[in-house]
């Protein structure tokens, strides 16, 4: 009896722990690594998910058996076996977890340490985290600015983070890494992206009205790719109207036909000078202070302080102007 | 006991409890009123922790403490200090002749515990309008006010409870061998008295 | 009928602290009473603060953030217990007068409208809390229901982000603060004292208190739906500095935590005192039934953790109100302040709404098994290592938040260590179940099911645990997955286990077992398919707390928002078995499952004051199948015994 059952309740745990075995690989269940630092976070997933579906197999194995042998006739009204312990077996059930996780624990403290070294020679990039959106500088290139977060393939970068109203944190899925930008105190995060590709920077952290529309661009590229980014970034061309509206997220939350954006958040912009002559003001006028200061008026049937009133320090007086006139359909 | 129930004329129906089992030497009351003093413990030591927060964890922690144009007023913290230490000794005067049975002394004692107790709050107000800051004057502001402020409050609390007990007593209850409602304020004022000594020693001294 | 003033008597007298019930309507302690004193309190406190601000010649006078924080959030409800007539004897006791000897009017319910004043019977409270609670889920369910609606579809349908955030943080603030949380309190009301041979609990007044402060909070938070500006929406973590610059109506769950954590310490206090002063003869901390244990530690757990939130709860309203810099950065305040004394306390919360559950489930499990529970010393003894290691592990909410490097790895690995205890219970359980003669009841449905599913809970606590991987998870689905799997899959089926199991004793009818299983199945399916592919969805890059999301989680999204519409209707059925069982349910008899503990071997339901001579313990409470072996003796109801035998 002994025996037998021991050698069942193995067979359904092995049984279980196939199915799940199916499960976990079957479905692919992290998004495909682009970082140095996903490929150590997703070993360190298999390492746990492995452990993980031993324990839950056995578990349900003894679960099930236990039902299905032990269950009581419909008359039966005895009692079971009065076994009130084991000590070899609460031994066992203590030391044999605590070993599991403490491999578990050590795993993950040098994968925790080898995702925090950035090298001798990262990029630097200061991240600027406001409610809802993103900016960029990189130090190294003549502190350029930008709402769009350009990596190098292989190169590791070290983002430092910089939040000026509330809390916000910085995750790409297909890196892995992830940090709280904090007001007062400075964070800050190591990635190395291993392929090139665009992916989108999702603010984490409940952060306002306007926290799920809280995205950025980001691309990496190769050695070439970057510096003919910078060039063009400093030269100017990226400060039209349509680069601006993509740069500063207003697709996000505004439906807009040039631009092909179908944000909800806010109200559609491709009738703005029906909404102008309900505010009584000149066109132009009444979009650049909606963009600068959108407060001042609100648009019927939508809250104060959805809409970031940051634009007016965030994008130069250039790009505003060229964001006006792109609005207004007269770029 | 039960008898006595039925003569409220709830007769048949209802009969008292039966009498529970005394399974702990420890009284239930001051158990009771042990376990609350821990828990308001515990919310002192959240309110250190916001202090220690400020002036310790912080990148931004001031190097001086207060910072440069300010001053806490030692020294008349100090003399508070010594009215509060006070008001532990006659507390434990008025305990004591309550066992004593010395009722005389057990007012005298209630009475000047809380004279000196509403001493204490008074130099505290009269701190704060001098003190030269308000609690908008920034995180130190902020953790000065929050603990002397919470412990305040706290005195507050205990005079409360001592005017209950003095009421009781110049109503003529408590004996030498019942004087629970004296003995337990007493614990709470000596909480008090203890966490305010704590109190002055981080938020001033230190 | 422990306190002091019962020693300190004299003449007895009748107790009418307003006068003699004659007095009028008016004046007698009921909702009466408690509407005027309401309002009263109201205008006393909007008063005060508007006169010191005239005296003071602050501008504006009527500042209406300061009057409804004074008046509505903190007057108010003084002024609700004392009509209600919570404070009476206290009054009356405070006023100094002769000591009256108690009569026990407050105490036991004879007719409904019993349930609805001050009652002092811990079986009724016990009732008043369980119900209460359960109309709290209903609420919180719904808003959960409102916001799945919302995200069956990338962007936005039907709220503004204002209402979605708000729907959110409400859900998790009444299913924690007003639904787990308080549930275990008043099952363990209504079975602890009976469980200890106890026939009450120590201070029966202040348990009524603690119950009608829940209300209050209840309110409070369902109100804030009508402050100007919305609801508070920063998430039911409310982190500052969001929480201290979001609209009033944040105050309004600020003071909410304030009046349930209230509550929930004034409860802890009464369970610890009962606990250690008031066990039959005979019942040593090793013969109490594991729930007396789980809620032992849980009592401790809350009279230590729980001052913390009420202090974070404070700074974010000095900060607000009085202009406080705890939280602003630009004067010296700082920002992760809050989140260490919040999850100071909020840690160690989630084991105040799982230990209870690990003594419901022992003692179903052991009953249904028909067998001792396995290794019950290490049982007992693994509560207090959750106890322990519970407080040193707070900073793991914390691995992203940008807290000092050095705190990461010791709390990984403390957090990690707490599966060590954890898995003593679960395998104990297992143990439990081997060579039993198991009887799948409703309740051990649950209670079985609560074991698979906390497990899976559990060991994504684990992935979340070590410190890489909860940096790619935090703040995405994956977490809310892992809250309900341990949440619903483990504190919530307890909860049904128990309640379950109880019926009969609480109603002393029997639930109708074919729709108990129906609606087990049912949960258990639709749980499942609306909160296990939130693993996936989160850790392919969705995160929390958003109302639109990018289109390739539509369809997952549409399956789990119908399967959380299924998930709702099972609870359908729980309320109609609950409610058409206990007016037309069959009678059931005093001890239906044949259990060990005290609580069975009284009548269903218990007589008013439990026992009518306190029980002698003479053994362990689980001694299924031991020859002989007896828990305890009754010396008045032998009879009884042998008649349901
Ligand atoms: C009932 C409530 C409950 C319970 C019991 C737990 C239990 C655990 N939780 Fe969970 N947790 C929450 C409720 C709960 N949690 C909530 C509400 C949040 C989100 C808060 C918010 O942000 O809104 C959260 C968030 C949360 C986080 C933060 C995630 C983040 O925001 O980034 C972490 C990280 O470590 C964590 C870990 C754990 C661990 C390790 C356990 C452990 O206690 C689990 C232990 C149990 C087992 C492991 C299974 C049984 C054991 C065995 C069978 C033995 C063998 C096992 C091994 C060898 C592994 N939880
Ligand atoms: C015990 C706690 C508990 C319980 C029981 C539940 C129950 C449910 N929860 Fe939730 N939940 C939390 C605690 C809990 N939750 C917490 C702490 C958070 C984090 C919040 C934050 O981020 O701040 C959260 C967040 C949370 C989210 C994430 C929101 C976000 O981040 O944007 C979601 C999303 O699907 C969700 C869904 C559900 C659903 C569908 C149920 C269902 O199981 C509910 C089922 C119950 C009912 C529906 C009630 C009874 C119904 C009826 C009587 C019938 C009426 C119904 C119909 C007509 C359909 N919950
Ligand atoms: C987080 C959401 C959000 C983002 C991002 C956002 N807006 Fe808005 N916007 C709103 C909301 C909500 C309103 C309506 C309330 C108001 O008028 O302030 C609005 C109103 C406007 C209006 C007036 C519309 C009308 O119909 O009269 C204009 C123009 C506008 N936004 C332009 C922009 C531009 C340009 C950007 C990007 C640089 C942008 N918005 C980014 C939410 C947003
Ligand atoms: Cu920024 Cu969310
Ligand atoms: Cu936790």
């Amino acid at each position: 009896m002994r025996r037998g059952s021991i050698v069942r309740i193995l067979g359904l745990t092995v049984v279980f722990a196939a199915v799940q075995a199916v499960v976990a690989v079957a479905f692919k269940w992290l998004p495909t690594s682009a970082s140095r630092q996903m490929d150590r976070i997703t070993f360190v997933y298999w390492f746990a998910t492995v452990i993980c579906i031993a324990i839950f197999a056995l578990v349900m194995a003894v679960i099930v058996y236990s039902v299905w042998q032990f269950r009581a006739q419909p008359d039966d009204e005895s009692d079971g076996l009065p076994i009130h312990g084991h000590t070899g077996l609460e031994i066992g059930w203590t030391i044999v977890p605590a070993i599991l996780v403490i491999a578990i624990g050590v795993v993950s403290a040098i994968v925790l340490s080898q995702n925090g070294r950035a090298g001798t020679n990262p990029l630097h990039v200061n991240v600027t985290a406001q409610q809802f959106e993103w900016s960029f500088a990189y130090p190294d290139n003549k502190n350029l600015k930008s709402h769009e977060l350009v990596l190098l393939v292989n190169r590791s970068t070290r983002l430092d983070f910089e939040a000026l109203d509330v809390i916000h944190s910085f995750w790409v899925p297909e890196f892995g890494q992830k940090q709280d930008a904090v007001p007062g105190i400075h964070t800050h995060l190591v990635v190395t992206p291993t392929r090139t590709g665009h992916f989108t920077l999702i603010c984490t952290e409940l952060c306002g009205l306007g926290h799920a529309t809280m995205r950025a661009a980001v691309s990496v590229v190769d050695a070439a790719g970057f510096a003919a980014w910078i060039k063009k970034q400093q030269s100017g061309v990226g400060s039209g109207g349509s680069a601006a509206f993509v740069s500063g997220g207003c697709g996000g939350c505004h439906a807009f036909k040039p631009a092909g954006s179908a944000g909800q958040i806010g109200p559609g912009l491709d009738n703005l000078e029906a909404d102008a002559k309900k505010a009584g003001q000149p066109l132009a006028d009444y979009v650049k202070q909606a963009i600068v200061d959108p407060n001042a008026y609100l648009v019927p049937g939508f809250q104060k302080g959805v809409m970031p009133t940051t634009f007016g320090q965030s994008l130069s007086p250039q790009q505003i102007d060229a964001l006006v006139k792109y609005l207004t359909g007269t770029a | 006991m039960s008898a006595h129930a039925e003569a409220h004329g709830h007769a048949g129906e209802h009969h008292g409890p039966p009498t529970a089992n005394r399974s702990s030497r420890i009284d239930a009351t001051t158990l009771g009123m042990l376990l609350f003093i821990g828990s308001e413990a515990m919310l002192f030591g959240s309110f250190f922790a916001a202090y220690f927060f400020v002036r310790v964890v912080n990148p931004i922690a001031p190097a001086h403490w207060p910072p440069a144009p300010f001053h806490f007023p030692i020294f008349v913290a100090g003399v508070n200090t010594v009215i509060l230490v006070t008001s532990s000794f006659t507390m434990h005067w008025a305990l004591q002749s309550i066992k004593r049975g010395d009722r005389a002394g057990l007012k005298a004692g209630l009475v000047s515990t809380i004279a000196l107790g509403l001493a204490f709050l008074l130099t505290q107000g009269i701190e704060y309008a001098h003190v030269g800051f308000n609690p908008g004057d920034g995180a130190f502001a902020s953790a000065f006010f929050g603990l002397t402020g919470l412990h305040g409050a706290h005195v507050l609390i205990g005079l409360t409870l001592l005017t209950i007990a003095a009421v009781r007593a110049f109503r003529g209850h408590y004996t030498p061998e019942h004087h629970h409602g004296v003995e337990l304020p007493g614990i709470y004022w000596h909480f008090v008295d203890v966490m305010w000594i704590v109190v002055y020693v981080t938020v001033y001294l230190l | 009928m422990t306190t002091a003033a019962q020693h300190e008597h004299d003449t007895p007298q009748a107790f009418e602290p307003f006068g003699p019930r004659a007095r009028g309507f008016l004046l007698r302690a009921g909702w009466i009473r408690a509407t005027w004193c309401t309002a009263l309190f109201f205008l006393v406190g909007m008063f005060i603060v508007v006169g010191s601000r005239a005296i003071f010649d602050m501008h504006p006078v009527y500042n209406w953030t300061i009057i409804t924080l004074t008046g509505a959030l903190t007057m108010a409800p003084l002024g609700f217990l004392t009509g209600i007539g919570a404070f009476d004897y206290w009054f009356y006791w405070i006023s100094g007068r002769p000591t009256r000897e108690e009569d026990h009017s407050g105490h036991g319910a004879k007719a409904w409208p019993d349930y609805f004043r001050i009652n002092t019977d811990h079986k009724v409270i016990g009732v008043q809390y369980t119900v209460t609670t359960f109309f709290f889920f209903v609420i919180g369910g719904l808003m959960a229901m409102l916001f799945r609606a919302e995200l069956a579809q990338p962007g936005l349908q039907f709220f503004s982000s204002q209402t979605f955030n708000g729907l959110v943080s409400m859900h998790a603030v009444l299913m924690i603060f007003l639904f787990i949380i308080p549930a275990f309190a008043g099952l363990a009301n209504f079975v602890v004292p009976l469980m200890l041979g106890a026939p009450d609990m120590a201070f029966p007044r202040l348990n009524a208190l603690s119950f009608w402060l829940l209300p209050i909070a209840g309110v409070m938070f369902m109100s804030s739906f009508l402050a100007p500006g919305g609801p508070f929406a920063a998430g039911w973590t409310g982190y500052a500095p969001l929480s201290v610059d979001s609209p009033v109506g944040s105050m309004f769950f600020n003071m909410g935590v304030q009046w349930a954590g209230a509550s929930s310490i004034l409860t802890a206090l009464n369970f610890l005192v009962t606990i250690i002063t008031m066990r039959a003869p005979g019942m040593t901390f090793w013969r109490m039934p594991l729930l007396v244990w789980a809620n032992f530690t849980t009592s401790l757990l809350v009279v230590i953790a729980t001052p913390f939130i009420a202090g974070s709860q404070f700074f974010v309203m000095f900060d607000r109100v009085l202009h406080t810099s705890f939280f602003v950065p630009a004067h010296g305040g700082y920002v992760l302040g809050y989140q260490h004394i919040f999850w100071f306390y909020s840690h160690p919360a989630v084991y105040i709404m799982m230990l209870p559950g690990f003594g419901i489930v022992s003692e179903v499990v052991s009953t249904m098994s028909r067998k001792p529970i396995f290794g019950y010393r290490l049982m007992a003894l693994s509560f207090i290592g959750i106890l322990i290691l519970g407080f040193s592990v707070w900073a793991h909410h914390m691995f992203v938040a940008g807290m000092a490097d050095w705190l990461r790895v010791p709390m990984m690995i403390s957090t990690l260590l707490i599966a060590v205890p954890t898995g003593i219970k679960v395998f104990s359980w297992l143990a439990t179940l081997w060579e039993g003669k198991i009887r799948l009841t409703t309740p051990m449905l649950w209670a079985l099911g609560f074991i698979s599913m906390f497990v899976i809970g559990g060991l994504s606590g684990i992935f979340l645990g070590s410190v890489p991987i909860d940096i790619h998870a935090s703040d995405t689905y994956f977490i809310v997955a892992h809250i309900h799997y341990v949440l619903f899959g483990g504190s919530v089926f307890t909860i049904f286990a128990g309640v379950y199991y109880w019926f009969p004793k609480v109603t002393g009818r029997m639930y109708n077992e074919r729709l108990g299983q129906l609606h087990f199945w049912l949960t258990f399916v639709s749980f499942n398919v609306t909160f296990f592919p939130m693993h996936y969805i989160g850790l392919r890059g969705m995160p929390r707390r958003v109302f639109d999301y990018s289109n390739q989680f539509g369809s997952l999204n549409m399956i789990i928002s119908v399967a959380s519409f299924v998930l709702g209707v099972s609870t359908v059925i729980f309320f109609y078995n609950m409610i058409t069982s206990w007016t037309r349910g069959p009678i059931a008899s005093s001890n239906p499952w044949g259990a060990h503990t005290l609580e069975w071997q009284v009548s269903s339901p218990p007589p008013i004051f439990n026992f009518d001579e306190i029980p002698v313990v003479v053994g362990g409470p689980y001694e299924y199948g031991v020859p002989g072996a007896r828990h305890a003796i009754l010396h008045s109801a032998p009879a009884a015994e042998e008649v349901h035998a």
